[in-house]
């Protein structure tokens, strides 16, 4: 019995106990002349991004004598959890990466800054990524770089990509036809990162999630309910049995995928026989898709603010931001950085990038979208709803969640 | 009255008794306390402490970052009964029981019946007992990528195995149904401290006892049932009452095989994998409601104290 409760206890303090060991590596803090800056990010998705990093660090200190600063890496996977126990611990980093959706949140409980005036010229920013900083009207953070999906095809399945939601269907049925274990389309399934895409698809037949200014929740209404019904018929021709194998697109099973710019040099080298292309969305009625990418912002607890917001703006400034936004695996948000140059695949990202849409500004977004919009997009997928019956109810559950009444 | 008990007192201490133990006492009583001392504040600040505050905040609506407002019970209501703000809690209760009631006995057996078979044999125990053990000081990260590898619905060797016997494969970790069984299967696979304990409990069992039961013209079968499985009672009993409050914990496995690669971690197909604990995670550090998720974790402290009190109660533990 002793045991059971001792053992109950550990668990039950699981949560808290996480909390108070997020915090190492946090905390930077000036000493003496030489000001230490910490600045916390994702880890390195290649060797070379990180050498990149390592030399806008070293050209910021030369800049900055008597400066030094620290990064610490962190996996992507655990970055927020981290940075959450860091917050609630008290020890968080002089700045840091913030994912896009979390800003609003930090900003509206004081626990990032206000950029400073006069750090940058807003105009010099693509309005798009800029504006995934804001909350309330106020900037609190600079964007690094910005990505956006789009869809990779096998051209040896594929001669020619769809541009539309028809030819869609009917390429990734030809392909099925022409061979019943290969896929037409990984299609994206009801997880939260299938809810996660499913927004752009919506926005190319014109419509909308949600209406946050005037909240209303929108995903019930024609467009949406039309760009579910695509993924379910598109699964007549890319049975989940090819699709949920491992990487179906990489090995050959699945002719077409929805990804994004960081896959791109992944796949190249592990699957350097793969020929593929990568081209804008297919749509309905308008080319679409989502924004992504990373914003970077200041923690309240720094001392060292002014220099912190320097380091920052020096990182998405004109001179270092095509280097450090392709280190980021996106592409620059600084209108007058250089592009690094990529491969054939890059204009497809860009063209993308130029009618990507900006996530619903809502803070319990993540909430509403893992635990309400993903399961009702697998239960239509698999047959239990109709699209309209699905996202009729989950449009219901959101507007008891958020107390909208639209 | 008080007369008779000191001199009492003084006979069971002996002649002369305490004023020569006296000092010898306190200072045992102090060497005691530095001995327990690092572990009395290991349990003191890492685990009661903490345990305290989650205590207190399961009555707020702390979210990790601004102030915490007391709500009284209402965090506690709210998962019972709230479905709009909870839409996926009982489902996660369900997932949990599930997995406890499959994983359990799947691994008590298979740390058996390995047992049985590394006291049996003769050479190469050695071998075979650090093979056995392997899964279990596997990183849980590779355990994932080995499993979801054998569970692929394409190249999967256990959908090659089951298609020797003419079995069609199955698409195990995208079936609903199929989840939980395929996750108590990888539990099973990694039963090896089980299996240790049972090993122990095995070289305990007196050797005379099992040769009386030859003489008396037992066989194999009888002996196992009516002498080493019945001596084996309070091994098992250890190990079914550890395993059930492990098992209402399950996290690792169902985050390493649901994430990475892209997925975010809601659960696998229709929250079919969404267990206790991987649902408190989510609370905790995905949606901003660490109030809930301490809630959350008292209610299943509870849930576990009534689970052991009951096992004890019911389930027979003395060797016989």
């Amino acid at each position: 019995m002793g045991r059971g409760l001792v053992r109950g206890a550990v668990v039950a303090t699981l949560a808290t106990a996480l909390a108070a060991c997020g915090g190492s590596g946090g905390g930077g803090g000036g000493q003496g002349d030489a000001k230490q800056l910490t600045f916390w990010m994702y880890q390195d998705r290649t060797p070379q991004a990180g050498q990149v990093i390592e030399k806008v660090r070293q050209d910021f200190e030369q800049a900055n004598p008597g400066v030094t600063v620290k990064i610490v890496k962190i996996p992507k996977d655990d970055y927020n959890t981290k940075l959450g126990s860091a917050v609630a611990g008290k020890s968080t980093p002089d700045a840091g990466i913030l994912d896009q959706p979390l800003v609003s949140k930090y900003a509206l409980d004081g626990t990032i800054k206000e950029v400073p005036a006069g750090l940058i010229d807003e105009a010099d920013y693509y309005k798009g990524a800029l504006d995934t900083n804001r909350a309330g009207g106020k900037l609190y953070g600079l964007p690094q770089d910005q990505t956006t999906v789009a869809l990779f095809y096998n051209k040896k399945l594929v001669p020619a990509p769809p541009k539309t939601w028809d030819d869609l269907k009917r390429i990734s049925a030809q392909v099925h036809a022409a061979d019943a274990n290969v896929a037409g389309m990984n299609v994206p399934k009801g997880d939260g990162y299938g809810a996660w895409m499913f927004p752009g698809v919506v926005h190319g037949a014109g419509g909308e999630m949600v209406d946050d200014a005037g909240k209303k929740v929108l995903f019930d209404q024609q467009p949406a309910v039309e760009a579910l019904q695509l993924w379910v018929d598109l699964q007549q021709s890319s049975p989940r049995k090819i699709t949920d194998s491992d990487k179906p697109f990489e090995n050959g099973l699945a002719a077409m995928t929805i990804s994004g710019p960081w896959d791109v040099p992944t796949i190249r080298e592990q699957f350097p026989d793969l020929d593929f292309g990568v081209a804008p969305l297919p749509y309905k009625s308008e080319p679409a898709g989502n924004i992504g990418g990373e914003d970077s912002v200041v923690f309240s607890a720094s001392p060292n603010a002014d220099l912190a917001w320097k380091w920052l703006a020096f990182l998405a400034g004109a001179e270092h931001n095509g280097a450090v936004a392709d280190a980021f695996g996106g592409f620059p948000v600084h209108l007058k950085a250089r592009v690094v140059a990529g491969g054939p695949e890059q204009a497809a990202f860009l063209d993308q990038l130029k009618v990507a849409h900006a996530r619903p500004a809502v803070p319990q977004w993540i909430q509403v979208n893992d635990e309400i919009i993903a399961p009702a997009i697998e239960s239509a997928l698999t047959g239990k709803a109709t699209a309209q019956q699905a996202l009729s109810d989950a449009a219901g559950r959101t507007r008891s969640l958020l107390g909208w009444n639209g | 009255m008080a007369a008779p008990a000191l001199a009492d007192e003084r006979v069971a201490a002996g002649p002369g008794g305490r004023a020569r133990r006296g000092p010898g006492r306190r200072r045992d009583h102090l060497v005691g306390a530095l001995l327990v001392a690092p572990a009395l504040v290991y349990f003191l600040v890492f685990l009661l402490y903490p345990a305290l505050s989650a205590l207190y905040y399961s009555f707020t609506d702390w979210n990790l970052r601004s102030d915490a407002n007391w709500v009284g019970l209402a965090n506690y209501a709210d998962l019972l009964f709230d479905d709009v703000k909870y839409p996926h809690f009982w489902t996660s209760v369900r997932v949990t029981l599930q997995y406890t009631l499959i994983a359990v006995p799947l691994t008590l057996v298979a740390a058996l019946a390995q047992a049985l078979l590394l006291n049996a044999i003769r050479r190469g125990a050695n071998l075979f007992r650090l093979l056995l053990f392997l899964p279990v000081v596997t990183a849980e990260a590779a355990v994932g990528a080995i499993w979801r590898w054998l569970y692929d619905p394409q190249y999967g060797l256990i959908n090659t195995l089951l298609g020797l016997v003419g079995i069609p494969g199955q698409n195990w970790l995208n079936t609903p149904e199929l989840v939980i069984p395929a996750l108590a299967f990888i539990a099973a696979w990694q039963c090896g401290i089980s299996m240790i304990i049972y090993l122990a409990g095995l070289k305990g069992i007196p050797g005379t006892i099992q040769e009386a039961a030859v003489i008396d013209g037992a066989g194999p079968w009888q002996r196992f049932w009516r002498v080493t499985f019945p001596m084996l009672r309070p091994t098992t009993f250890y190990l079914l009452v550890t395993g059930v409050i492990a098992a209402l914990q399950v996290f690792g496995l169902v985050y390493v095989i649901f994430s990475g690669n892209g997925r975010s971690v809601t659960g696998g197909p229709e929250q079919s994998g969404l267990t206790y604990v991987l649902h408190l995670y989510l609370f905790a550090f995905r949606y901003d409601a660490m109030g809930a998720a301490c809630a959350m974790s008292f209610i299943l402290l509870v849930f576990i104290v009534i689970v052991t009190a009951l096992q004890f109660r019911f389930v027979r533990q003395e060797a016989s």
